[in-house]
């Protein structure tokens, strides 16, 4: 394990950057033989790099410490070693006390501590700074200004993530976290963000606790229901950022994981010019197995997941406890799907059918769940098994394909866990 | 110094010359297993505590091979992740509440008498109480897997509202609630029992500075257990109502604040870190000096650091919850706070390697262990000190850094240390040594798994992976350090087969070993002065003690020189455990009873309030029969008379008094 923190220096284009960073990452994490895109120890923005700076300080402060306790029990077990007590006389001299000594060890260590406190207001404060600058955004042709600010939404087992960028969000705004009002986008298990913009976040859950953490950009913060905790986010270059729940929240917490895209300025507009766009009803055609998939979407989806544009314009009151199920408008220019364990494309840049296809087929069997056969009156946790026919399923994967674009190579390459 | 001036018993001793209508007789001990059920005797408490305590610890651990087992490999099928949950939870509430907290009971159940010099404790029959209570709850919490549908899957720390009944619709969580209510009625007993032997029971000239630290370090403890278990009660008890009766104290929707929970049970669950680890301290505390020929280093500085780290405990429990979002200014001041109950605990260390230092180190089985815990603690330690800065908690926590860490304090400074106590006191308890060459394997097999288990979780959650997650994907660089891991869990757990193994053999091959006599590591303090095993009555005759290591200054002098010089053998000096007639408080087989009411209680909560009625009059029942027993049983051969000692001193016959639990057993 070793802390690294060589950047590459930006260079003009965006992609070239994009392509260093993964490069970098691969050597990054060849070095560390493996990979380890949720390592804590290649910070990847201002605020990591200050945890990780701090840690590193204290460790070194510890490992000292930690080498002398050591070092002289081995030692005295060496020097001072006897076999066993034979006679009388091995009496060592029968010092019981010594008080200079242990007022002098009581506040040496304080002294120390006094040092790493120090060290820990400092970053602590300057951590919670928020340093959030208004940002300019294009949003149907009008340009405005944005304070960056995200709603992170945790439910089980997905994040919902949430774009204001007209309104003013704040504690009046925003007040049930299961009744948020309509946003400009609604995005799931990956959210995007402009590189180099401290980015802040409002995180809360819609049923249980669920902690947001993304390693590389900062360090975690829970989701708890009822209540919109602060928290920032930036990255210092472009890339694909992994993250898992941290706060243990039922049946397949370990299935809840969630990814922070950073793009470039020019990129990131692009993603809100594509994401602003709803969808509309294809072309009704008996033969054509995306109308045929649109149709099943109506008839077994649309109560849960909205596709704007198709089946309303906004949120969804789900059959589900957090009420909510992952807005599909742009299913397809996100890389992930499921609670961001399964890729949407295939290593080969392919749509991942297969996945997809068992994904609808059976979800309880991909991500353990809470939906299916239950009791009257207790409501799913989970996306239940339809019993789809197998010729539902893939008019269905079809009809997904067409749900947005297909996301660049850059990041498609770098979603993938080697 | 005993300081009952006049028996408070309603009863008294006109008892003895008749028995009115009504009055039960108490039973007697006749050599059968009845003598264990119906025991008062905080010996045979004591070893039933830890016989129980060993048998939770191989369940705890076979739920941690399972654990291990499903994280070996990634993406492994071997549990579903609904078993998982259960299993980690179950764990993480045996090993603690099942094994740590009654093994440590063990020790103080059995030394805190013998350490002060007295007969009993102070509530003989409350002591009984607090063990079959303990133990009832403890079968109660696991009756979930057959009965509940399965454990609680909660975790241990149980977070609303992942823990409502919305979220967790089997009984799992209602037996956790409710076991972990009756087995806090028991340490609440034994707490206010064990402290008030502390304080009331101790021989004459036994002051509270010249008491060992092991009974200073587990008077800390049950002020600990005292003040914390009531917290931790009223969350159960919130919990339980929510949960079966509809209220609504921690559900989101009704506006409660889900922090509410987490509060209670951190501010119990954080003093509980030290209620696990202080008995430990107290354990390697006597370990040490013993072989390293040495009194302790700075027995005041050692017993006020044990005072303070009881004390800040209570002061760190939002460290539990830097990521909850309880705002930067509160996360500041329990950062500090935290920080700085590394100063005491620093100076414990110090003090034992100030006591190893220029001492002849014999390193037997129990000082091999003791020596483990203070370098394992120290790792743990300073692990914790990366965990109280605030900003890098955000990272480690609810990672396996911190699986790592909290498994170095407890199991590397607690049950190593608890082991340190298994060997150093076999003799004492049981009468033989435990083999020394097999205690040594048995030494570094768990000391080499321990660190292969618990040393690449460091790693592991430094490298992202999540703590309570039932599988990991391959590509994180999670598989080796699990594999590792993994397999270090099967050392540590053969490790303990092998200590089981050491207790039969050592058992079947005393006969032929010379026994140990009374003092077999020329130990320091007033266990030492008595026959191996302790006998029924301990003391022959309450010691006087006239200095702190009293019993050490009995078998040695030290000169103006400073040289050491024997006065007397430990055979010579030690009680020959021969006298007879001394009065002992009476079995009873009400604390039992009573014990057997309360899961019927538990039960009828989560199945049938009906239930609720049986399990109600048994345990109203045996209060009532309780209280109609006698003192002590007129019948019984040996019993109830000579009161009376020999009184060389003004104070023998309060403390002898104290001791047979005579008049202060009838407020029990």
């Amino acid at each position: 394990m070793k802390t690294i923190r060589k950047r590459e220096k930006p260079v003009s284009d965006s992609r070239k950057r994009l392509l260093g960073a993964v490069a970098l990452i691969g050597l990054i994490t060849a070095g560390c033989a493996g990979d380890a895109e949720l390592d804590t120890l290649q910070p990847q923005s201002d605020n990591a790099r200050d945890i990780d700076t701090l840690l590193d300080r204290v460790l070194v402060i510890a490992g000292v410490i930690g080498v002398l306790v050591l070092g002289a029990v081995v030692y005295m077990a060496k020097k001072q070693r006897v076999k066993s007590y034979d006679g009388d006389d091995e009496f060592p001299e029968q010092i019981s006390h010594n008080n200079t000594l242990e007022i002098g060890w009581t506040i040496v260590p304080a002294i120390i501590m006094v040092v790493v406190a120090v060290l820990t207001t400092v970053a602590h404060f300057s951590l919670n700074e928020t340093e959030a600058n208004a940002y300019e955004v294009e949003v149907e042709g009008d340009s405005t200004s944005w304070e960056p600010k995200i709603v992170v939404v945790g439910q089980q087992w997905w994040w919902e993530f949430r774009y204001y960028f007209t309104e003013d969000v704040d504690a009046d705004f925003l007040d049930d976290p299961r009744n948020l009002p309509p946003a400009d986008i609604v995005t799931a298990g990956q959210m995007v963000i402009p590189t180099g913009q401290e980015v802040e976040l409002l995180v809360t859950s819609r049923d249980v606790i669920h902690s947001f953490w993304i390693p590389a950009l900062n360090g975690k913060r829970d989701a708890r229901p009822g209540f919109f905790a602060p928290w920032e986010i930036s990255a210092d270059e472009p890339g694909v950022y992994f993250g898992q729940c941290t706060e243990f929240c039922g049946l397949s917490h370990a299935k809840m994981r969630m990814q922070t895209i950073a793009m470039d300025d020019a990129d990131f507009q692009n993603w809100i010019d594509e994401q602003m766009v709803p969808q509309s009803a294809p072309p009704e055609n008996p033969d054509d197995p995306v109308s045929r998939g649109a149709a099943a979407f109506l008839a077994n989806c649309s109560s849960c997941h909205l596709v704007e544009g198709f089946n309303g314009d906004e949120d969804i009151a789900a059959a589900v406890v957090s009420q909510a199920a992952p807005n599909l408008t742009h299913f397809a220019s996100r890389t992930t799907f499921a609670g961001g364990i399964l890729n949407t494309y295939t290593e080969d840049g392919e749509w991942n059918r297969d996945d997809i296809s068992q994904w609808l087929r059976a979800p309880e069997v991909v991500k353990e769940n809470y939906a299916n056969g239950l009791p009257d009156g207790e409501l799913p946790r989970g996306m239940p098994n339809l019993g789809l026919s197998e010729r539902m399923i893939s008019d269905l994967v079809a009809y997904l394909e067409t749900l947005g674009q297909k996301p660049s190579a850059e990041i498609l390459a770098a979603t993938e866990v080697e | 110094m005993a300081i009952i001036e006049e028996p408070l018993a309603l009863t008294s001793g006109e008892q003895h010359a008749e028995r009115p209508l009504g009055v039960l007789t108490r039973p007697q001990a006749n050599g059968s297993w009845k003598d264990w059920v119906s025991t008062v005797d905080h010996k045979k408490i004591g070893i039933m505590y830890g016989v129980a305590a060993m048998f939770f610890f191989l369940l705890g651990g076979l739920e941690a091979l399972l654990i291990r087992t499903q994280l070996a490999f990634p993406e492994s099928g071997f549990l579903s992740a609904d078993v998982y949950n259960q299993i980690f939870t179950m764990h993480g509430v045996t090993m603690i509440f099942l094994f740590v907290m009654p093994f440590a009971a063990a020790f103080a159940n059995y030394l805190i008498p013998l350490q002060i010099g007295a007969r009993d404790v102070a509530f003989p029959r409350l002591n009984a109480l607090s063990f079959w209570v303990w133990l009832s709850g403890a079968i109660f919490l696991n009756t979930s897997w057959i009965v509940g549908g399965g454990g609680a899957d909660c975790g241990w720390f149980c977070y609303s509202p992942n823990s409502g009944i919305t979220f967790s619709p089997t009984n799992g969580v209602d037996f956790y609630a409710i076991g972990l209510l009756i087995t806090g009625i028991a340490s609440l007993v034994s707490a206010v029992n064990l402290a008030v032997t502390c304080l009331n029971m101790r021989a004459p000239g036994m002051s509270l500075f010249r008491m060992p630290v092991l009974t200073w370090m587990l008077l800390v403890t049950q002020f600990l257990l005292a003040f914390a278990l009531p917290v931790i009660t009223v969350a159960l008890l919130l919990l339980l109502f929510d949960r079966q009766f509809d209220s609504q104290f921690f559900d989101p929707e009704a506006g409660a604040d889900p922090l509410l929970w987490q509060h209670l049970f951190w501010i119990f669950g954080h003093p509980e870190v030290y209620i696990i680890i202080l008995p430990s301290f107290g354990i390697i505390s006597e370990v040490i000096p013993a072989f390293s020929r040495k009194p302790i280093f700075g027995y005041s500085f050692m017993v006020f650091s044990g005072i303070a780290i009881g004390f800040m405990g209570w002061g760190v429990w939002a460290h539990h919850m830097f990521v909850s979002g309880i705002g930067p200014i509160s996360v500041f001041a329990f950062s500090m706070a935290t920080m700085f109950i590394a100063v005491p605990t620093g100076v414990k260390i110090l003090n034992w390697l100030a006591t190893m230092w220029g001492g002849k180190l014999h390193f037997s089985t129990a000082m091999l262990f003791a020596v483990g815990t203070v370098t394992m603690f120290t790792i743990g330690g300073l692990s914790g000190v990366t965990h109280s800065l605030a900003p890098a908690d955000t990272q480690q926590t609810d990672t396996y850094y911190i699986v790592a860490h909290f498994h170095y304090v407890i199991f590397g400074g607690g049950v190593l240390g608890l082991f340190a106590g298994v060997y150093f006191w076999w003799p004492k308890v049981f009468g033989h040594l435990l083999n020394e060459r097999r205690g040594k394997i048995h030494f570094w097999t768990m000391l080499i798994g321990f660190n292969l288990t618990f040393g690449p979780m460091h790693v592991l959650g430094l490298q992202g992976m999540s703590r309570r997650i039932n599988t990991y994907s391959s590509g994180f660089g999670f598989e080796f350090w699990n594999l590792v891991a993994t397999i270090g869990s099967y050392i540590l757990g053969a490790s303990v087969l092998y200590f089981l193994w050491n207790v039969y053999k050592s058992k079947k091959e005393a006969p032929n070993l010379p026994a140990p006599g009374p003092d077999p590591w020329d130990a320091r303090s007033l266990e030492w002065s008595i026959p191996s095993p302790t006998p029924e009555h301990n003391f022959d005759e309450i010691p006087v003690v006239e200095s702190q290591d009293d019993w050490w200054f009995r078998k040695y002098n030290i000169e103006d020189d400073g040289s050491v010089v024997r006065i007397s053998s430990a055979e010579d000096a030690a009680q020959k455990g021969d006298a007879v007639g001394v009065h002992l408080p009476s079995p009873s087989f009400w604390p039992l009873v009573l014990a057997i009411g309360l899961p019927l209680i538990g039960y009828g909560v989560i199945f049938n309030l009906w239930l609720c009625v049986v399990g109600g009059l048994l345990t109203g029942g045996a209060i009532y029969a309780w209280v109609l027993e006698p003192v002590d049983d007129p019948d019984a051969d040996g019993h109830g008379h000579d009161d009376h000692h020999d009184g060389d001193d003004p104070d023998g016959e309060l403390a002898t008094v104290g001791a047979a639990g005579d008049d202060t057993e009838g407020e029990g």
